[in-house]
């Protein structure tokens, strides 16, 4: 007794879901570290270094051993703000 | 003294004001953080009378450290660019090996020690600067079982 085609129809709509949304996934990140593997576990120095190496190179994840900065460098630090509460 | 670093910042300021002209001039480090990383040990080897000169004064300075330790603190940065500057002349394909995998593997050391270890070797003809770990218990404490790989290492290929 043959199955019918129609109920392979949801498996399809299933694999397929879920495929877009891990390949999607898998895309987005691969896309936002530039080809790299992401960081991970990072702490507040990874962070502020992370920071740092946005201002020098320009990107997310670029990475450049210059022993010297760029000019401007020393100028494009950022004061973060916030609003005041009292 | 009572500044708190923000928590929920929601925008920065960029003060392109130039630094007046009492501030002694340095030019920055312009190496990021897996290069910095991966050149840790040797700067550390180089400038260590340099950065405990700088501590030390920090130290000393009850909290006003940033502006009086200024002149130490530009004798820091010049001696890691220094250091920066050797090694890309002199062992530029070991060094860009070594934190290129670094920033393929969350900056942990003990995942590159393939490419740590000519890095090492090269410095040390080129430069003469030996990686030291500060404090290191020496010699190493008797194990019942000494491993060949380090145990946690997922990047198996680049370890000896």
């Amino acid at each position: 007794m043959g199955v019918p085609f129609e109920a392979l129809l949801p498996f399809g709509i299933i694999i397929g879901c879920f495929g877009a949304g891990g390949y999607g996934l898998m895309a987005v990140k691969n896309w936002t570290n530039e080809g790299k593997r992401a960081r991970w576990n990072r702490d507040v120095w990874d962070r502020v270094m992370m920071e740092r190496d946005m201002r020098l190179t320009g990107t997310a994840r670029g990475q450049s051993c210059n022993h010297e900065a760029p000019p401007g460098f020393e100028l494009s630090n950022p004061w973060k703000l916030e609003k005041r509460i009292f | 003294m009572s500044r708190r670093e923000p928590q929920f910042s929601q925008q920065t300021l960029i003060d392109t004001t130039p630094m007046p002209a009492e501030i002694p001039k340095v030019q920055e480090i312009g190496a990021t953080s897996a290069p910095l990383t991966s050149a840790a040990y040797f700067i550390g080897d180089r400038c260590q009378a340099y950065n405990d000169d700088f501590m030390k004064c920090k130290a000393e300075s009850n909290g006003r450290g940033e502006l009086e330790c200024l002149k130490e603190g530009r004798k820091v940065t010049r001696c890691a660019a220094s250091v920066i500057k050797d090694i890309n002349t002199h062992c530029l394909t070991q060094f860009t090996a070594h934190w290129e995998c670094l920033e393929n593997w969350n900056h942990r050391l003990w995942e590159c020690r393939k490419a740590e270890s000519d890095l090492n070797a090269c410095v040390f003809d080129k430069l003469g600067l030996k990686k030291t770990i500060p404090g290191a218990v020496e010699p190493p404490r008797p194990t019942t079982r000494i491993p060949q790989y380090p145990i946690y290492a997922a990047n198996t290929p680049n370890l000896r």
